[in-house]
C-alpha cells in the first residue's frame, strides 16, 4: 500500500507543528521521518494514523483519500515509544485485541496470535502480563499486536528509544528482517540517525515542521541540501568562506584569515558570494595526496576509539575535527602535522 | 550499641503516633466499646442496669417497624449510590478532557456541596423544594405542572439532597484513575479497530473499575449514616436508621436499644462494604 501526504498543516493553539508537508511513500518501502525533537515528525505520524485531524492537507492510502476517515476504520498499525500495551491484559490478549475488534473467530484468533508471537520470537510468553515482560519483550508484543491485523501501513513512533543500547541493536536487526519479509509499507519516526540509516530505504529530514530533504541515506550524508541536514546526519567541520571564486575551471574559496581552499567543481554556481565549506571528519587525513587541500596543523586533542582515532586540530584560525584511521601512526598531542582532504569531499552550501 | 540505637529510633517512631493513638482511643474506640456494652445491658426506668447482661435489645431489632426503617435506609442509599455511579463516568470523562485552566474550577464545583454544613445545606434544600419553594413556583410558572410536586418530606427529598452532597466521593477517585490512563492506550485501541465505546468498554472501564467501586463504597457509607438530610428533608414518615437511633437514644432515653441500633447499622454497613470490595477485586 502506498502512502501519500499532500500539503499537511497542523497547529496546536499558537504553535504550528507542521507547515506544508508532502510525502510520497511507495508500496513496500521503509520510510523514515528524521528530525530533532519538536520538528513535527510525531504530529505527521499521528495525522496519518487518524489521531489528529490535519488543519489542511490530505492523507492518501493507495490513492484513496482517508483524511476524514476515523482512526478505527483506517487499518493502520501503530507502535508507540512507550509500547502502550494494555496493562490489564496478557500478551496474548493484547495481540488478540485487534482481531477481537474485527470479529475474528476464537479459533482463528488463537492461531494468528500464536503465529504473531512466533514472528517476534516470543513463543510461550503469551500468558505473561505486560509488567512481567522486559522492555524489549514488551516492544515485541506491541509490534506483534500492530502486525497481527495485517495493517495496510505500519507506523513506528520511536519504538526503540526507550530500550538500552544492546537491545536496541538487536531489535533493530529484527525489525529490518521482519519488514523485508512482510513487505509492509512502514513509516518510522526517530531522532536517531544510525537507526534511520540502518532501517530506511528513504529518509525525510525535518526541521521546524517542514521537510528539508528527502533521499536515500547516502544522498543525505554526501549531498546534504543545507548546513542543517549536513550537521544533523553526522559530525561536520564548517569553514566560513568569505568568497567563492571560479578561475579557469578550478573553484577556490577564501577563508576568513585569507587562506585559499580548493572546492568541488559544482561550487562554481556560488562564485562571487559567501558560503560555508562542509568537510566531514573522516575525510580529513594525514599525508594527503598532492592535489588535495593541504593544511599545516597542531594536534590539540586526541581520543583513541578503537577503529578510529578522533583528533582536534588547530590550523591558523581554524579548529578542525578529524577522524583518522586506526592507530594514526603514533600521533601525540602538540605534534605538528600536515592534514588535508580531497576537494570533491567538501560540500559548499550558502546560508539556509 | 547498635541495638540500643535501633530501639531508641523505634521508640521515637512510636512517640510520633502516640498523640493520635490516644485521641483515637479516647474519642473513637472507647465510646464504640461503651456503645457495644450498653447494647448488651437491659434498660430500666432508673437507667442502664449494668449488673445484668441481655441480648434482648438486638432481638428487638427484628420488629417489623425497625426492619422497615432499615430497608428504607438501604433503598435510599442504593438509589443515591446508583445515580452517582451512573453520572460518574460521563462527568469524569468530560472533566479529564477539559483544559487544565478549567479543571480545578469544575472540581471545586463538585466538591463545594461537601464544604457546606449539612444542616445549613438541608435547610437550603427545603427552601428550594417545599410546596411554595423556588422549584415548584418555577415549574408552575412555566406551566409544566399545575399543582406543587411533593419534593420533600419524603424519600425523594432525601435523595435529591444526598446525590450532590456525596457525589465527590465517587467522582474524585474515578477522575484520578481516568487521568492516570496513558492516552496512548486509547489511540492504540483505536488503531486496532476499536470504536469509542469499545475503547471505553475494553480499556477505560476495566482500568478504572476498582476506583469506581472504592468511590461507591464510601458514597454508600455516607448515605447509610447521613443524618441531617433525612431528619430535615425526610420528615416524620421517612425515618432512617440514624434518625431512629437519635430518637431512641435522646428522646426516649433508651440507651441500650439505641446502642443496639447503632451497632447493627455499623455491622450491616461494614458487611456490605466487604461484599463491595470483593466485587471490585474479582474484576
Amino acid at each position: 500500500m502506498s502512502l501519500r501526504v499532500d500539503g499537511l498543516h497542523k497547529r496546536f493553539g499558537a504553535v504550528t507543528a507542521v507547515r506544508g508537508v508532502d510525502l510520497d511513500v511507495p508500496s513496500g518501502t521503509f520510510f523514515t521521518l528524521l528530525g530533532p525533537s519538536g520538528c513535527g515528525k510525531t504530529t505527521i505520524l499521528r495525522a496519518v494514523a487518524g489521531i489528529y485531524a490535519p488543519d489542511q492537507g490530505r492523507v492518501l492510502l493507495d490513492g484513496e483519500d482517508i483524511t476524514a476517515r476515523p482512526i478505527h476504520a483506517r487499518n493502520i498499525g501503530l507502535v508507540f515509544q512507550n509500547h502502550a500495551l494494555f496493562p490489564h491484559m496478557t500478551a496474548f490478549d493484547n495481540i488478540a485485541f485487534g482481531l477481537r475488534m474485527r470479529g475474528v473467530s476464537r479459533a482463528e484468533r488463537r492461531a494468528r496470535v500464536a503465529e504473531a508471537l512466533a514472528l517476534v520470537r516470543l513463543e510461550g510468553l503469551g500468558s505473561r502480563m505486560p509488567a512481567q515482560l522486559s522492555g524489549g519483550q514488551q516492544q515485541r508484543v506491541a509490534l506483534a499486536r500492530a502486525l497481527v491485523v495485517r495493517p495496510k501501513l505500519l507506523l513506528l513512533d520511536e519504538p526503540l528509544s526507550n530500550l538500552d543500547a544492546r537491545l536496541r541493536d538487536e531489535l533493530r536487526v529484527d525489525l529490518r528482517a521482519l519488514q523485508h519479509r512482510l513487505g509492509v509499507t512502514t513509516v518510522l519516526v526517530t531522532h536517531d540517525i544510525e537507526e534511520a540509516f540502518v532501517l530506511s530505504d528513504r529518509i525525510a529530514v525535518l526541521r521546524a515542521g517542514q521537510i528539508d530533504q528527502v533521499g536515500v541515506p547516502r544522498e543525505l550524508y554526501r549531498m546534504p541540501v543545507n548546513r542543517f541536514v549536513a550537521g544533523f546526519v553526522g559530525p561536520v567541520n564548517e569553514i566560513a568562506l568569505t568568497t567563492v571564486t571560479a578561475l579557469d575551471g578550478v573553484v577556490w574559496g577564501t577563508t576568513e584569515n585569507g587562506g585559499r581552499l580548493r572546492l568541488p567543481n559544482e561550487a562554481a554556481a556560488m562564485s562571487g558570494g559567501a558560503a560555508w565549506l562542509i568537510v566531514r571528519p573522516e575525510h580529513i587525513s594525514l599525508a594527503p595526496d598532492p592535489v588535495a587541500n593541504r593544511i599545516d596543523a597542531v594536534v590539540e586533542d586526541l581520543v583513541y576509539a578503537g577503529a578510529a582515532t578522533r583528533c582536534r586540530l588547530r590550523a591558523g584560525g581554524l579548529s578542525l575535527a578529524a577522524q583518522l584511521d586506526g592507530e594514526a601512526s603514533g600521533l601525540t598531542i602538540g605534534a605538528k602535522v600536515t592534514v588535508g582532504w580531497r576537494a570533491e569531499d567538501g560540500v559548499v552550501r550558502q546560508d539556509d | 550499641m547498635i541495638r540500643t540505637r535501633a530501639f531508641s529510633t523505634h521508640l521515637r517512631g512510636v512517640g510520633f503516633v502516640l498523640p493520635l493513638l490516644l485521641v483515637m482511643l479516647a474519642a473513637y474506640v472507647w465510646p464504640l466499646w461503651q456503645t457495644l456494652l450498653n447494647a448488651l445491658h437491659p434498660n430500666t426506668p432508673q437507667g442502664i442496669d449494668t449488673a445484668h447482661w441481655t441480648a434482648a435489645n438486638f432481638a428487638h431489632l427484628s420488629d417489623p417497624l425497625y426492619l422497615q426503617v432499615l430497608t428504607r435506609t438501604l433503598r435510599i442509599s442504593v438509589i443515591v449510590s446508583a445515580i452517582a455511579g451512573l453520572a460518574a463516568y460521563p462527568i469524569a470523562l468530560r472533566l479529564t478532557r477539559m483544559t487544565p485552566r478549567w479543571q480545578p474550577w469544575v472540581i471545586l464545583a463538585f466538591v463545594s456541596p461537601f464544604l457546606i454544613n449539612t444542616v445549613v445545606k438541608s435547610f437550603g434544600w427545603s427552601l428550594l423544594l417545599r410546596a411554595n419553594g423556588l422549584v415548584n413556583t418555577a415549574l408552575q410558572a412555566l406551566h409544566i405542572t399545575d399543582m406543587p410536586l411533593r419534593l420533600m418530606l419524603n424519600e425523594t427529598g432525601v435523595i435529591i439532597a444526598l446525590v450532590p452532597g456525596h457525589f465527590m466521593f465517587v467522582l474524585l477517585p474515578l477522575w484520578g484513575a481516568i487521568a492516570a490512563i496513558d492516552p496512548n492506550l486509547g489511540w492504540a485501541a483505536g488503531t486496532l479497530g476499536a470504536r469509542r465505546w469499545q475503547v471505553f468498554r475494553h480499556v477505560v472501564l476495566p482500568l478504572t473499575w476498582p476506583a469506581l467501586v472504592t468511590g461507591l463504597v464510601i458514597n454508600f457509607i455516607m448515605n447509610m449514616t447521613a443524618f441531617a438530610a433525612p431528619a430535615i428533608l425526610g420528615g416524620a414518615r421517612t425515618l432512617v436508621v440514624s434518625v431512629l437511633a437519635y430518637q431512641v437514644n435522646l428522646e426516649q432515653l433508651n440507651w441500650p436499644l439505641g446502642s443496639a441500633i447503632a451497632v447493627a447499622l455499623l455491622a450491616f454497613t461494614l458487611a456490605l462494604v466487604g461484599v463491595g470490595q470483593r466485587l471490585a477485586v474479582r474484576r
